[in-house]
């Protein structure tokens, strides 16, 4: 048995799959790539697999990351992105497959790039120039809460229309770009405009890249 | 609209993988190098339309043929319909996103009446002409298929073509002749008058209604040289018959979400409420060699980790055993498990029930559908009251602790003693339970009882009935609830006024499409959902129009009343759908097809089991 860390792209109309969709689809195309997965062996059997970060429905990702098991150890992990590639669609691409070096509680931080069809410079800055910046966020059990964000976000950087954001990740402090464009809205005092969110980078707490 | 905009507007609506396309099997063309563009459509949600075999057999098959490029719609939901209107989106094929009105053809499959509606508003969604005596080009063709083709005649205001019957051959036939007459530039009429020459080809508009002074029809007269009697085609060897290799495996969670085998068409039962039991003779099996390779290539290409076999009584499958086996040794290897919906399995072998054990057991269900036994014999429903206990009793012991049972309500010739038989029955399941000293230790029973009202339907023995009226169901409803004494028992009969609604449309006229014009400008749209059905909307389209849905639904029919649907021919005789009904009501049964034929007329075909040894 052999643990394989995959990375792979998620864009185009896959954006649209949510995460719950993404894991049934994965397993699917698991079934139809044959490669040698090792199944769970509760009373309900399935291919094992671990997403290390979730992403959120119409995102773009370029650096997610699955974890499965393989039980023949002498597979070769060239034809094992090959194999998932010939029966995946082009918008799940998979990019290489690996031996985990990280844990996935490693994941600290990630990286998004945001896309506007035009947004306010100076209103950008004096946003995030903030000592703090309290937000309204839902929380799991249905209430609202209001959180701070400011030490939740590790960078912020305008160019022209596109906005670069890392951001804590992971299992506690997790933080939705969503949640910032909120607050900006809210700060601005207008309604939110349309933008693109592509999450490129996935980092532990030094910004090294996950691997 | 560009793509980037339609993306993010897609993303203010719920579940937007209904409308993002891009599913893994889906097909993509070039749009150049095609001759014709077909828009299949499913008058319901994604989810519902995407569960339906027959659409995956002919989205496949048209796809087969590199000269057709075959796309999927289906009726967006409502939050969608708003963006739509909106941002003036036209109704667009899920794989090119393409407007559909630039479409060779718009094909509607009709499964159910409640979705009319939805018909009329996915055309108007689309930007095409309601009627088709408003579409004056050859193209967009308007056409439709399905089970509700056998009386369609509300819908016949708005369809150019329907397709009697099985589609796989008759659907090919006319595309090709169009492809004939669009390469000639014929009129949309030139092209109608040749392609109802093809058997299986209804096209409503050459056709003359008139009525009697009582409302009810006086005559079908054909125009020109159309038909007078138009025939349903059927699918004569169901072993060559294209079969796809690939299902569309849609991202977002589904009804039926598994890969589906169909392994016979047709029933040999005849239960006389249903109308499927009868439009679908002559019973036509698939050999247990194809069905086995067909459904593992089908898992091996889609990844999915279900499969279920599909017909109208797997049990009644002449050669289950030994496919059950076939199937049972991949599947388990493979992960994958086997859904077998409703098998009687009394007499299968030791080793086979083995087997079975190990498949995960879902809910035990049966469906009596009537309370007494006189009555089941009325309907000849043959399960009997003995049957039901038994397997309850192996069940219980087996660790069950649930039953769930399905009856009708309204059914002819029913007495409250047939009603009280409901009640009963569920009491000597729950008696029964705690009679068993090898029962579940500690663990209540819970039976529950779902009753739906009867609507009568064409070519059914009960065709010539009429249906309970609203004020006899809420009596019959209260009197039901009134036998039921313990709390084991669930019944449930949720409200039923689609019902009534279904009742007139089953057996209604060419009018009635004024009604359903009417309705779907009053914004009635799906229909057979509780949350947009509005019986009050569709009371003021029938007064506007001056039509009482009763007149359809609650008249007793006579045997030589021409009905609406007489003209077409679904290889069921009206005699012998006469003598059903005369032997219904002296309380007789029929035997099914295969211990003894009853001269339905299925044999017209050569085919099936009516040709089978006995």
């Amino acid at each position: 048995m052999r643990n394989v860390r995959i990375f792979y792209e998620k864009k185009g109309r896959m954006k649209f799959v949510s995460h719950l969709d993404m894991n049934r689809f994965m397993s699917r195309l698991i079934a139809k790539s044959k490669i040698p997965v090792w199944f769970t062996e509760g009373f309900n059997q399935h291919a094992y697999m671990n997403f290390a970060v979730p992403l959120s429905l119409g995102y773009v990702g370029l650096y997610e990351v699955v974890d499965i098991k393989i039980t023949d150890d002498g597979y070769s992990l060239e034809k094992l992105v090959d194999d998932l590639n010939a029966v995946s669609t082009p918008d799940i691409h998979f990019v290489k497959a690996s031996e985990s070096v990280m844990h996935t509680k490693e994941i600290a931080f990630a990286e998004f790039n945001l896309s506007f069809d035009c947004i306010d410079a100076k209103m950008v800055n004096d946003f995030f120039a903030q000592q703090s910046i309290i937000t309204k966020k839902k929380t799991k059990k249905g209430g609202i809460k209001d959180i701070d964000i400011a030490p939740l976000i590790k960078k912020a950087e305008l160019n022209g229309n596109e906005l670069t954001l890392i951001l804590t990740a992971g299992n506690e402090n997790n933080l939705n770009p969503s949640l910032v464009m909120t607050a900006f809205y809210d700060f601005c005092g207008t309604k939110p405009d349309f933008y693109d969110v592509t999450r490129t980078m996935i980092y532990d707490k030094n910004l090294n890249q996950f691997a | 609209m560009n793509n980037k905009e339609f993306e993010r507007l897609l993303l203010t609506v719920q579940k937007p993988g209904r409308y993002s396309g891009g599913e893994i099997n889906s097909v993509i063309k070039d749009k150049n190098k095609v001759d014709i563009r077909f828009a299949f459509c499913f008058p319901d949600t994604y989810e519902i339309g995407m569960s339906h075999l027959g659409m995956k057999i002919l989205y496949s098959q048209f796809n087969a043929r590199e000269d057709i490029w075959c796309e999927r719609v289906f009726a967006p939901w409502l939050d969608f319909e708003e963006v739509m209107r909106e941002y003036n989106i036209p109704l667009f094929a899920l794989e090119s996103r393409d407007p559909i009105k630039d479409f060779d053809f718009i094909g509607f499959t009709l499964q159910y009446e409640m979705s009319y509606t939805n018909v009329l508003n996915m055309l108007d969604l689309a930007n095409v002409p309601l009627k088709s005596a408003d579409r004056k080009d050859l193209s967009p063709l308007v056409v439709a298929g399905g089970p509700c083709v056998c009386n369609a005649e509300p819908l016949a205001d708005f369809i150019d073509i329907f397709f009697l019957g099985e589609g796989e051959e008759v659907d090919l036939e006319v595309i090709d002749l169009y492809k004939k007459h669009k390469a000639l530039g014929s009129t949309k009429t030139e092209f109608l008058r040749e392609a109802a020459q093809i058997e299986g080809v209804y096209v409503p508009s050459l056709y003359d209604v008139t009525y009697n002074d009582d409302g009810t029809v006086k005559a079908v007269t054909p125009k020109g040289n159309a038909p007078t009697v138009i025939k349903k085609r059927i699918i004569k060897d169901l072993n060559t018959c294209h079969y796809p290799e690939n299902f569309v495996v849609p991202f977002i969670q589904i009804v039926h979400d598994r890969a589906v085998q169909e392994i016979f068409r047709g029933c040999i039962r005849g239960c006389r409420f249903c109308q499927a039991g009868f439009i679908y003779r002559p019973v036509r099996e698939k050999s247990a060699e194809v069905i086995n390779r067909q459904a593992k290539c089908l898992c091996e290409n889609t990844g999915y980790d279900e499969i279920s076999i599909s017909s109208l009584s797997s049990s009644d499958y002449t050669e289950l055993e030994p496919l059950l086996n076939e199937m049972l040794d991949w599947t388990q290897q493979n992960h994958i498990s086997l859904a077998l919906p409703s098998l009687r399995i009394d007499n299968f072998s030791e080793e086979l029930l083995e087997k079975i054990s190990h498949i995960r057991k879902s809910g035990l269900t049966f469906a009596p559908e009537a309370g007494t036994q006189r009555l089941r014999d009325v309907i000849n429903k043959n399960v009997t009251e003995e049957e039901i206990l038994s397997t309850c009793k192996i069940a219980f012991a087996g660790g069950h602790t649930s039953v769930k049972l399905y009856f009708m309500m309204g059914l002819p010739t029913e007495t409250d003693e047939d009603l009280k038989g409901i009640a009963d029955l569920g009491q000597k399941i729950v008696d029964m339970y705690y009679a068993m000293p090898n029962r579940p230790k500690g663990k209540s029973v819970s039976v529950s009882l779902s009753v739906a009202v009867f609507v009568p339907k064409p070519f059914t023995p009960f065709q010539f009935e009429p249906q309970i009226s609203k004020e006899e169901m809420e009596r019959k409803q209260a009197f039901l609830k009134s036998c039921i004494t313990t709390r084991k028992i669930d019944l449930s009969m949720h409200d039923s006024s689609t019902s009534f609604l279904e009742g007139a449309f089953a057996r209604g006229d060419r009018r009635l499409g004024a009604v359903l014009e009417a309705a779907f400008k009053k914004g009635c749209k799906f229909d057979s959902w509780s949350e947009c059905f509005d019986l009050e909307k569709w009371n003021e389209a029938f007064n506007e129009c001056n039509l009482d849905p009763d007149f359809y639904s609650q008249r007793l029919r006579a045997y030589d009343e021409i009905n609406p649907w007489d003209h077409l021919d679904y290889a069921v005789s009206k005699g012998f759908l006469v003598r059903e009904h005369k032997t219904a009501l002296n309380e007789k049964t029929t035997p099914n097809c295969r211990e003894k034929c009853s001269a339905c007329g299925a044999n017209c075909y050569g085919e099936g089991v009516c040709f089978e040894k006995r």
